[in-house]
């Protein structure tokens, strides 16, 4: 029997499912790219994307997008921005390859750092994918800048307690008690190998013998000679063994030393568990705004960061992390090619958008995206933006095409509020109220130079209930409470891995030399105070040690000249007697 | 339960039907493409389709999907590592570098390294399937089959169909 090979009549329920599965697609369309574009918005920006309304229109190629907020991925309660209107402009032969080209995008009503009620931060929480990575990189880049704080608030200064364990001297003492017993049984066992009682006992012997001698008696005059021969030899012996504890006393002595430096050691590791707070103009600006001030680099960092990601040079196959799926996501490789289009490509978007849009006079500013891909390597050109207005300047170009990419942006903004915030260390409370704010970075492969500057005329300080029993807190108070204008800048430059940072402010020489006069006294007791600490754990082992040294040095030199006195008690009469005994007497 | 009970009847009705084992084996393999790749996908669509319009058994379809849905999600990290292997081999990139800026071919999503994995994996192993399955089919054709038709359990097993109906107008 032959088989057919096809099943004819199934082909109608094929179609009808077909046709079932295109009208499912015209009614779902809409909402099916709305959740696609949410998902990929913010598994991309680490942040919330909501959209409103999405509506394709295929035939003419347009995205329109109602309602879009972006919250932001660093703060819990604050959107990045809103936007009331998209319209997108998309080239539809690309789609056939997968990939998104769209010539030009028309936003309106763009609003940015709105309140929020929900947080809307997700790769904060989760620390998935590329954003929540580069999240933690910039979080821990940022970590690294940890100014000490100054403890001004209650005028006290902090001892850390001290631990006998870390102290360098104590050890020391130890080793040196125990090398001086050492050297003293080394000589001692020295001595007792140089067996002078024998040497002595036949030289005495021998002196006695020439006592009754007489010149012609030849066999006493040789034995005298050789027992000074002895005795010389004896005393050759001698004073190697002086050579040798001369050299141990110099050792030990050197130990001695070692436990004075040891102490210096000890004294300066004591004095670092003091929070003594630097007096340094440059160092009191870096603690009272180095935590504010990193924040914007941090952030700044983290949107250049994930360019670099999103936008890498070169035309090398990248795997990125797959779509995300109840099956295994796996990994998506991308494989551009010369002269074809990027997977993602926006060659414009217009932008308007409100500052101040609550205040009676919103302000209309413009701006301009171009040459925004995955592939800059592709599309051959930087992406750029500038935007102006009347109190905003700002541009930026992200150069990725060559192999070493180029990050440029800044932007100034004038009258902007910014919020209240609390002075590190210092119950104080700082309201820069309308201020301008400067911020540029530059980011040249992996060496960076950024700025951040604040400037305001309307600076307010407010106390805090802890400052009222506060000499220094008073003192701060004084020294700042007048001054209304407020000028910060930060520098950040270097090795991205590790930049310096340099904060500087009009009110540094201020409050560095009310702290100066007030603290200098209370400084230096508390040094006095920690080196006597210091003093206290390690004289108990110092004082028996350096007296244990000296004991064996004694003891050696002492023995050495005992030694040394009885050899000579013996040679010097031989020698006398010889010499009586053999001199001629002219009658 | 009920998932377990439509396998069994699905196992049977391709066992039982009037098709050949060749077609049976055929209907498995091409379900196993269904069950093994990640399911929303152009390939499968494909597939379903040569599943509806070739000659073979749609019950052996739904069994194969059904069995190798759970070995999918077992060997997942297996297609994972087939997948990365083969797409970032630097003597097919130029292979994968055309198939990606071709039209429709990057809609299959084959630069997912799971997708490809897996589909390298249900395509090497189509072949073996499909002879196995044809060899087990005759011989349980030839020697149980009948028996187990005439027993209480498969009876017992189809009788529930009643419930499927029941379950097709239940609100």
């Amino acid at each position: 029997m032959k088989i057919k090979i096809f099943r004819w009549r199934a082909v109608g329920p094929l179609l009808v499912l077909f046709v079932i599965g295109c009208l499912l697609w015209w009614l779902f369309a809409d909402t099916i790219a709305r959740r696609e574009s949410q998902k990929v918005g913010t598994q991309l920006l680490g942040a919330k994307v909501e959209i409103q309304d999405l509506h394709l229109d295929l035939k003419r190629g347009d995205v329109t997008i109602r309602g879009l907020t972006i919250a932001s991925p660093h703060e819990a309660f604050k959107n990045l921005l809103q936007a009331d209107e998209l319209v997108a402009d998309i080239d539809m032969i690309p789609l056939t390859e997968k990939k998104l080209v769209v010539d030009r995008i028309v936003a309106k009503g763009l609003r940015f750092g709105t309140p929020r009620t929900t947080d809307g931060r997700v790769a904060a929480k989760s620390g998935d994918g590329i954003a929540g990575r580069v999240l933690a990189e910039t979080r821990e880049w940022a970590s690294q800048f940890q100014i000490p704080v100054l403890q001004l608030a209650t005028g006290k200064i902090s001892i850390d307690s001290l631990d006998p364990r870390r102290l360098s001297t104590i050890p020391a003492a130890a080793a040196l008690s125990a090398r001086a017993d050492s050297s003293g049984r080394a000589w001692q066992a020295a001595f007792d190998s140089l067996r002078l009682g024998p040497t002595l006992d036949s030289a005495s012997a021998a002196l006695e013998r020439l006592r009754h001698a007489r010149a012609t008696d030849l066999a006493a005059l040789n034995d005298g000679r050789q027992a000074i021969d002895r005795l010389k030899r004896a005393r050759d012996r001698v004073t190697a063994l002086d050579r040798s504890v001369k050299s141990g006393i110099t050792q030990l002595q050197t130990g001695l030393a070692g436990l004075d430096s040891a102490r210096r050691r000890d004294y300066a590791f004591a004095r670092s568990l003091l929070k003594l707070p630097s007096l340094d103009a440059p160092a009191i600006g870096a603690a009272l705004f180095a935590p504010g001030a990193i924040k914007p680099f941090e952030r700044a960092l983290y949107y250049a960061q994930l360019a670099r990601r999103y936008m890498p040079p070169g035309l090398l196959p990248r795997a990125t992390t797959g779509p995300s799926r109840v099956r295994r996501a796996g990994e998506d490789v991308r494989f551009p090619k010369e002269r074809a289009l990027p997977a993602f490509l926006l060659r414009s978007a217009e932008l308007s958008f409100v500052l101040h849009p609550t205040s009676d006079q919103p302000q209309q500013y413009a701006g301009r995206l171009t040459g925004l891909t995955s592939e800059p390597a592709l599309y051959g050109r930087p992406t750029t933006f500038r935007a102006s207005g009347p109190q905003l300047a700002a541009g930026a170009l992200l150069d990725h095409v060559r192999d070493i990419p180029v990050d440029t942006g800044g932007a100034t903004v004038g009258g902007i509020t910014l919020p209240a915030f609390q002075v590190p260390g210092v119950l104080l409370r700082l309201d820069p109220g309308a201020a301008t704010t400067q911020l540029g970075l530059t980011l040249n492969g992996d060496t960076i130079h950024a700025r951040f500057a604040i400037r305001s005329t309307h600076a307010r300080w407010m106390r805090d209930s802890g400052f009222a029993n506060s000499t220094i807190g008073d003192l701060i108070w004084q020294a700042v409470s007048g001054i209304s204008n407020l000028d910060v800048e930060a520098r950040l430059s270097g090795a991205l891995h590790h930049p310096d940072l340099a904060v500087r402010s009009n009110l540094d020489e201020a409050v560095a030399s009310r702290l100066r006069a007030v603290l200098g006294e209370q400084v230096n007791a508390a040094e006095k105070q920690m080196r006597d600490r210091v003093d206290a754990l390690i004289n108990d082992k110092v004082g028996p040690a350096r007296a244990r040294v000296n004991e064996v040095q004694t003891q050696g030199q002492a023995q050495i000249a005992q030694q040394r006195a009885r050899l000579d008690d013996l040679q010097k009469p031989l020698e006398q007697r010889l010499r009586d005994l053999t001199r001629i007497r002219l009658p | 339960m009920f998932a377990l009970i439509k396998l069994i009847q699905s196992l049977f009705d391709a066992l039982h039907s009037e098709g050949t084992p060749g077609q049976l084996a055929a209907g498995i393999v091409l379900g196993s493409f269904l069950g093994l790749t990640p399911l929303f996908n152009l390939h499968n669509a494909l597939i379903f389709a040569a599943l509806v319009l070739l000659n073979v058994s749609f019950a052996g379809g739904m069994l194969g999907w059904a069995l190798f849905v759970p070995i999918g999600f077992l060997l997942d990290p297996l297609f994972d590592w087939i997948g990365h292997s083969l797409l970032l081999a630097p003597s097919l990139r130029g292979l994968w570098t055309s198939f990606y800026n071709t039209p429709i071919v990057p809609l299959t999503n084959f630069n997912n390294t799971v997708v490809l994995g897996s589909l390298v994996f249900a395509l090497l192993f189509s072949l073996p399937l499909f002879f196995a399955t044809r060899w087990a089919v005759a011989r349980y054709r030839v020697t149980v089959g009948e028996r187990v038709r005439q027993s209480e359990f498969y009876r017992a097993v189809t009788a529930s169909k009643v419930y499927n109906v029941y379950k097709m107008f239940r609100p």
